[in-house]
């Protein structure tokens, strides 16, 4: 069971010794408690104690990292069965899949797409995160030279799929140091492939059908001292994965089963279920995910998707407060307020560019809000509107005392022109609708 | 293998369509709703399997979606041919008819929305969704109408909102029909419309929860988690919000990515695009799922069953 702050100072040993680095033994509870502190660092515990408390303080599911440098990746750590209670943490991993019967030229062309293929959306740039080599051909040192075709083109996080243990240990010798994801341990060959882990230090998949069975094998592997684990459940369905993956997330966050405090493995390469099994695994709790590289289209729909499902609800998106230049606007182009949500700029910018009209954007730090959000809370209003003008010299740029506002906020229009002493004109609540309207009205009433 | 459940609450049923032996023309009644669990999770038992596909068409396509314009050609101009292919060909569950020719700013022929109406219950056998009136002012007219067309049919009639319930309401009660009640992302003023229609005596039963879907991409997440919310807090027992949800995503096939796609990419990012605010919304809960791609139909259908294969269920309404 998790416990809170008071119950950990309670059995703390109160000296406010400092050697732990926290200023009291108070705060060092509290930094338990909040999965912040690691109770090792404590001397003066006893080690029944120490067990006690790290068991209760330890993230409910384990941080796991795949891969090394840049484009290594965590999962784990998630706190919540729903993302409206706080917040998904860390998306999980997707692997575009590889088999060591293909030919090195059709296994280099999937590896350049890892490499390579990039969508910038909303600030953030969209890409797979690694490949999978599965040892299809049985043979270890195919295995082995496929992980090296692999290796040869790029340094991304890898899963390697094998059940025989000699050919894992042919595809580790190539890339073992690169914390790559062993998938996967079974009943059949738990010894080797733990031993292959520990040899590594790489985190290992086990794979067992049920949560039962499952259950047991990680708490195997963890006792042969394997501590980065990854639970594949190794479903039939889909409806099969959201059963058994909710009951783990459940049980892991209740602490009422500690081997199942791992992330989740999910295979998503069924021919003609790709989309749908990507999809269920971003909203119900996969961790990692390997599927067959499907077209562009459906990967940018499905990262999208996982962009969607792990923005924290609390804070959206946001974009940096300033001045934006749509196009190459001169002085005398119109100026268009709105808020730093990074959802509706980049629906502007989208309808703007499309238009081909330049203009300026002056970005106002509503905390990610939007329109409606930020005038109905008060957080978009007439002081912080004139601040910004004065901020970013606005009119230094636009040579121009004329604010587009959006049709949301039209009711602050009277109040923007008192404190600002510019001209207001109310835009459009409809983005889609802001080309048209800067046609008709901006030419009218046009400052220059 | 089920935890045990804390939940005290059911989803209300709401019944769609109705056969010769209830009244009316369809082949086929609907039982939606019912369900005392999360959605998919092995306690649920119910009464449709997986969530119902609806196919959306209109009588007017002129701002309809160029990707489906082009799929369909001609179909876009005949609505009855069009409900009929969407029976036929694209496989989907429910026809949902929006009266796309109220949104222009004369109307003057209320009686050939009504002939619309007939036109399509005559062209299919399955149940309908009837999307009326795009302007408040003519709101009574077309929905009596739209009702009295469909008297007897147990028609989905849409859409309720907060600030224009009650000629919808009217007409679903005068001709025996449920109404989609629409509120923007929000669990609070969803419930609150909820309370209005029944104060006015709109049955629970009678009530479908449109929370509104945002595009992928385009604040989804806002709507997947409402409807989650939505599914929660009717579980806990809260009777007001305890009715079926219908999703649509309406800007799914219109967004820049699916507007912007060379020209070779342009279906499959539509497809992709609808299928990922479908599909994730019968994750979240949703009964029904309308899409408007009829390549959609299909695919979103297939997911579905494959997350509801070996639930507890009656097959027969709702599919299998």
């Amino acid at each position: 069971m998790a416990l809170k702050a008071l119950d950990i100072y309670k059995i703390l040993p109160k000296k406010n010794c400092k050697e732990c680095g926290f200023p009291t033994c108070l705060t060092f509870a509290m930094k338990l408690a909040s999965g912040k502190a690691d109770a090792g660092t404590c001397p003066y515990l006893d080690e029944a104690t120490r067990q006690l408390l790290k068991g209760a303080t330890q993230p409910p599911i384990r941080r796991v990292k795949i891969g090394v440098g840049e484009r290594s990746f965590a999962v784990g750590e998630e706190i919540v069965l729903f993302r409206h209670d706080k917040s998904f943490v860390h998306p999980p991993g997707i692997l575009f899949q590889v088999s060591d019967r293909e030919t090195a030229e059709e296994i280099r062309g999937v590896a350049s797409r890892v490499k390579d293929e990039v969508f910038p959306r909303i600030g953030e740039l969209l890409r797979v995160n690694g490949i999978a080599i599965r040892n299809d051909s049985g043979s270890a040192e195919a295995f082995g030279k496929a992980v090296r075709v692999v290796e040869e083109t790029a340094e991304f996080p890898e899963v390697l799929i094998a059940g025989s243990p000699t050919s894992m240990e042919a595809a580790l010798a190539e890339c073992g140091n690169y914390r790559p994801l062993i998938h996967a341990a079974t009943a059949e060959n738990l010894g080797a492939m733990c031993t292959l882990a520990k040899r590594y230090g790489a985190p290992l998949a086990v794979r067992a059908r049920g949560i039962d069975a499952l259950r047991d094998l990680a708490g195997k592997c963890a006792a042969a001292g394997v501590p980065d684990l990854v639970l594949d459940p190794a479903p039939e369905t889909l409806g099969e994965f959201l059963q058994t993956s909710t009951l783990i997330r459940r049980r892991a966050l209740a602490r009422s089963a500690p081997e199942l405090g791992y992330p989740v493995y999910l295979d998503a390469t069924v021919p003609g279920r790709e989309q749908a099994t990507l999809s269920l695994g971003i909203l119900k709790y996969a961790g990692v995910m390997v599927t067959t590289p499907g077209s562009p289209a459906s990967l940018l729909a499905t990262l999208t998707l996982r962009q969607n499902i792990y923005t924290d609800p609390q804070k959206p998106i946001q974009m940096t407060p300033g001045i934006y230049r749509v196009g190459n606007p001169a002085r005398g182009d119109p100026l268009l307020l709105t808020v730093n949500f990074s959802l509706t700029y980049f629906t502007l910018l989208g309808y703007l560019e499309a238009s081909r009209i330049s203009c300026f954007l002056l970005l106002v730090d509503t905390e990610g809000f939007s329109v409606l959000t930020a005038v109905a809370s008060g957080k978009l209003n007439e002081t912080m509107i004139r601040d910004s003008l004065q901020r970013f010299s606005v009119e230094a740029e636009t040579g121009h005392r004329t604010l587009v506002l959006p049709g949301y906020a039209a009711p602050l229009s009277g109040r923007v022109e008192e404190a600002t002493g510019w001209k207001v004109l109310v835009g459009p609540r409809d983005a889609a609708e802001v080309p048209e309207f800067l046609e008709q009205s901006w030419k009218k009433t046009s400052p220059g | 293998m089920a935890e045990p459940s804390e939940w005290t609450g059911t989803i209300g049923r709401v019944v769609l369509g109705a056969t010769r032996g209830e009244g009316g023309t369809r082949s086929v009644q609907y039982c939606i709703g019912g369900s005392r669990d999360l959605p998919f999770l092995p306690d649920e038992v119910p009464c449709g399997k997986r969530p119902l596909i609806a196919f959306e068409i209109c009588d007017d396509p002129a701002l309809w979606p160029p990707v489906v314009r082009e799929q369909v050609g001609d179909l876009a101009g005949d609505p009855a041919a069009w409900a009929r292919e969407a029976e036929k060909a694209y496989g989907a569950d429910l026809v949902r008819l929006h009266l796309t020719s109220t949104h222009r700013r004369q109307v003057a022929d209320l009686e050939g929305v009504k002939r619309t109406v007939e036109s399509v219950l005559a062209a299919t056998t399955l149940p309908l969704i009837i999307e009326g009136s795009g302007d408040p002012a003519i709101d009574s007219d077309v929905f009596q109408r739209c009702g009295e067309a469909g008297a007897g049919e147990r028609l989905l009639l849409g859409t309720a909102e907060a600030d224009r319930y009650r000629s919808i309401a009217a007409a679903a009660l005068a001709y025996g029909h449920a109404v989609i009640a629409q509120s923007p992302i929000d669990i609070n003023l969803a419930k609150q419309l909820n309370i209005l229609l029944r104060e006015i005596g709109v049955p629970a039963d009678r009530i479908v929860i449109d929370p509104y879907t945002g595009a992928l991409g385009y604040g989804f997440e806002y709507s997947y988690s409402v409807m989650e919310r939505i599914r929660f807090a009717a579980l806990k027992g809260d009777a007001d919000l305890a009715m079926p949800v219908l999703s649509a995503a309406p800007d799914s096939l219109t967004v820049r990515e699916v507007r912007d796609a060379a020209p070779a990419e342009r279906q499959e990012r539509a497809l992709s695009w609808e299928f990922h605010a479908a599909f994730p919304a019968a994750v979240a809960g949703a009964d029904i799922v309308c899409v408007r791609h009829p390549l959609s139909v299909k695919r979103v259908r297939d997911a579905c069953s494959a997350l509801s294969a070996g639930l507890k269920g009656t097959p027969a309404q709702g599919g299998g």
